[in-house]
């Protein structure tokens, strides 16, 4: 999970490393998802989201499909 | 509070505090009980992933999401203390956790140029940047050090 200066920036570096290029996450999005899952860690409360949990709180804030969801086996057998 | 849940909250508190990943003798010092006992919940609290331990030694913690035991590119300012981060997400996560502004420098991957973020007053101020999310939500714990 690696900050880039543009998408330009992701796409030479993907390119580079021979990695695919998977969905990009914005700045907004990205605190969205620091609140949600950090925001109450030094609580008693606190405790990692199940896999459904983590599949709605992506939802919630615009990253759906199967590479957001912690069960799916779509990437079970990816090289 | 059950004991796991007391030692998590020792670790997240003395990271906190003094920005230093405790170890299991730092906390059995902190809540008063043995080594051996720390270092048992902390095999349980990896259990649950919410810590990851350095290879081969069960009395120190490489992460506490969001904290990284180690240093890292990606550093967050909260008043006069830096704290390292384990990723992207976790460095807006730490200013998360412990709600307070932060200044986040972080590098690109691409072209090592500095990144630099502020988070003021709850949000993230306009700047330039995305994040790449390379592994799949359903492999990130197959190697979480390189997620």
């Amino acid at each position: 999970m690696l900050f880039f200066r543009s998408e330009e920036h992701v796409d030479h570096w993907c390119q580079a490393n021979g990695v695919s290029k998977r969905p990009l996450v914005s700045l907004d999005q990205l605190w969205q998802l620091a609140v949600i899952w950090y925001g109450n860690r030094l609580t008693v409360e606190s405790r990692r989201p199940g896999p459904q949990e983590m599949v709605t709180i992506f939802s919630q804030i615009g990253l759906e499909g199967p590479f957001w969801d912690p069960k799916s086996d779509q990437w079970a057998t990816a090289p | 509070m059950d004991f796991d849940t007391s030692v998590k909250l020792n670790i997240y508190q003395m990271v906190a505090r003094t920005t230093r990943m405790p170890t299991s003798i730092d906390v059995a010092l902190g809540i008063g009980c043995s080594m051996a006992d720390a270092e048992q919940a902390f095999q349980r609290l990896v259990e649950k992933r919410l810590l990851v331990l350095e290879p081969s030694s069960p009395s120190r913690i490489r992460m506490a999401p969001p904290f990284s035991g180690i240093v890292t590119q990606h550093q967050v300012k909260i008043q006069d203390k830096v704290y390292f981060a384990n990723c992207a997400w976790d460095a807006f996560g730490i200013a998360a956790a412990l709600k307070h502004d932060a200044d986040i420098e972080s590098a690109c991957a691409d072209c090592g140029e500095t990144l630099q973020f502020q988070i003021r007053n709850g949000r993230p101020l306009p700047h330039e940047g995305v994040v790449h999310f390379a592994v799949p939500a359903a492999q990130w714990w197959q190697d979480i050090v390189y997620t």
